[in-house]
């Protein structure tokens, strides 16, 4: 660069402490080229940052839409998981055939809202802003899947009913491990509460179901903790998955204890037995 | 032993699954986590096939499912897969860290050489020497790059693994421009300069604005040095620039975050260039770049200043 070079004789030139006329001459001299360089900087910086104005304006705009999808779709997946809860002995058809409708509509409308505003792309960049709604979602859905068949719903399985969702052009959603893994450990904490529910309707076996299929996850989770992006937020919530664990199992041993004392007392009719001092002590 | 528990989880998960998959089945999920996945039956149009089953990719597609209901694999395929994956993510983020310390040792010798900006050592020298080091950035950047090729998309996965030494060498960079020309380094011109310019390894642009405003921090003390040296137009240069600096920063929309904070700092950086700037104007030491006819008489105040 030609200004450049002038300047560095300058400086050589300064440094041979020649008298003030060359020193006056390079001030002008960078003076005059500074004017120039810095009208075009001005006009170009400020081009350039109304473009990144733009930019940033576009992410966060987008950013807001996918958190109120995202709350959407926690606010009816705990409305899903809710109806769940409702569940007894004479009503559990009825009740797991509306919550899967529930949640068919919670993919529908809500899911497909957040898969619109992300547009096939940020997944990894915005993840933070849509992460909660989808580990609800993945909570709901494991959820009415345990109950209607006892098993888990697996990732990949999710992932291919979701992939419809979006537009062919663009990406679709994937619910990626670390959110359905989440979603999992907080599904533990529904179950607890499921089969302390299901305790009290005298369904042991029920109880007793969720017991192992509850251990089974949070030994296999146990494994993946430290492997996580983020194993802090893990390690609390396998922290609060095994209190889960043990409340279920601590029920379940109370009600096989004192049933065994029940039995030759009074008879198998009194439904209520099996629960005194069970229900009482547990902190749901 | 391990085959004991296995079969032990096998039973288990039968009892409570009431349409159990076959055991030759299961076999012959278990054996195709090892082999080259079959690609999913239902795969949409547009999806490149992933060479590898073992990628750390979102997406693990070790069986191909039926429509409806697939039938439930065991438990604890489906967290072996996930172990696996996870695993190799942790194993990327080692990768990653050990580029990431090479681009952080880099930028403090660019920075040490930039300093030399304060013992008066020649500025064409401190350019030189600090520029030197912008092409092994540049090389680390591109090795950075391959790692996450491996993982396209998953930029932003890994971005935090990067993102405050990238500032800081965006903020060299801005610096070394600055002292060369008087001018902002450019997000795009930032972007070449590490070879960042890319589709799929860009650089971030709240990582460049960022490491802007690292670079303002510096000029405060770059200009007070300046002055002590006796360079007195120095002042009025910077506080030129800063103002337009913080001008364009204004256009800008910002959430309450880090480069909030850091945009926050730029007007005390400006206020201290402000008043060191009144202080060289006052005792009449600055020259007037619009008047030209003051140039003579701030020569006597010259003469009695330099060294």
């Amino acid at each position: 660069m030609k200004c450049s070079s002038a300047i560095q004789k300058i400086f050589l030139m300064a440094s041979d402490s020649k008298p003030q006329r060359l020193r006056q001459w390079a001030s002008f001299q960078s003076s005059a080229a500074k004017k120039a360089r810095t009208m075009t900087t001005q006009s170009s910086l400020k081009d350039a940052f109304s473009s990144y104005a733009d930019d940033l304006n576009h992410l966060n705009d987008k950013r807001e839409k996918v958190v109120k999808a995202s709350r959407d779709i926690t606010a009816n997946s705990k409305k899903v998981i809710f109806q769940v809860h409702r569940i007894s002995k004479s009503n559990k058809e009825e009740v797991l055939e509306k919550a899967h409708k529930d949640l068919a509509a919670v993919v529908d409308q809500y899911v497909a809202k957040l898969v619109k505003e992300l547009r096939g792309s940020d997944f990894w960049k915005l993840r933070r802003a849509y992460s909660p709604g989808i580990q609800e979602y993945v909570e709901a859905a494991t959820l009415c899947r345990f109950c209607k068949s006892g098993t888990l719903l697996n990732l990949e399985e999710m992932n291919a009913s979701l992939s419809s969702l979006s537009d062919p052009s663009h990406k679709p959603l994937q619910i990626n491990i670390l959110d359905y893994i989440l979603g999992l450990a907080d599904l533990t904490g529904e179950l607890m509460r499921l089969a302390i529910g299901r305790i009290s309707d005298d369904e042991l076996e029920y109880a007793q179901k969720i017991c192992t299929f509850v251990r089974e996850i949070h030994r296999e989770l146990t494994l993946l903790v430290p492997r996580m992006d983020e194993p802090y937020d893990m390690k609390t919530k396998m922290e609060t998955m095994l209190q889960s664990v043990m409340k279920i199992e601590n029920a379940c041993f109370g009600v096989h204890v004192r049933k065994s004392e029940y039995n030759p007392l009074l008879g198998s009719g009194d439904p209520s037995y099996p629960l005194m001092g069970v229900a009482g002590g547990i902190d749901l | 032993m391990k085959s004991a528990f296995r079969t032990g989880c096998l039973t288990i998960s039968r009892s409570l699954n009431p349409n159990p998959p076959s055991l030759s089945a299961l076999h012959g999920l278990r054996s195709a986590a090892v082999a080259p996945s079959p690609r999913s039956l239902r795969a949409p149009p547009f999806r490149a096939p992933s060479p590898a089953t073992r990628c750390c990719c979102s997406s693990s597609s070790s069986s191909a499912m039926s429509g409806g209901e697939a039938p439930a694999l065991p438990l604890e395929k489906q967290f072996e897969d996930f172990r696996a994956q996870l695993e190799d993510s942790v194993v990327l983020r080692e990768r990653i860290r050990a580029v990431v310390l090479e681009i952080e040792s880099t930028a403090r010798l660019m920075y040490s050489s930039l300093l030399l900006v304060y013992l008066s050592r020649p500025l064409p020298e401190v350019l030189d020497k600090s520029k030197a080091h912008i092409g092994t950035l540049k090389d680390n950047y591109s090795r950075l790059a391959d790692i996450l090729s491996e993982c396209p998309d998953q930029y932003y996965r890994y971005h935090g693994d990067w993102r405050s030494e990238t500032q800081t060498a965006v903020s060299l960079l801005a610096f070394t421009h600055y002292l060369e020309t008087g001018n902002l380094l450019l997000h795009n011109e930032a972007g070449e300069r590490l070879g960042l310019n890319n589709s799929q390894f860009g650089l971030d642009l709240e990582d460049y604005l960022v490491g802007v405003l690292f670079m303002s921090n510096e000029l405060p003390r770059y200009v007070v040095n300046q002055v002590t040296a006796g360079d007195y137009d120095c002042p009025r240069k910077v506080l030129k620039f800063l103002t337009e600096l913080n001008a364009a920063f204004r256009m800008l929309n910002l959430r309450n975050d880090f480069l909030r904070k850091k945009f926050d700092g730029l007007k005390y950086d400006l206020r201290r260039v402000e008043e060191v700037y009144y202080d060289v104007k006052i005792r009449g030491l600055a020259s007037d770049e619009d008047s030209t006819g003051d140039q003579r008489s701030k020569e006597n105040n010259d003469s009695e200043v330099v060294h």
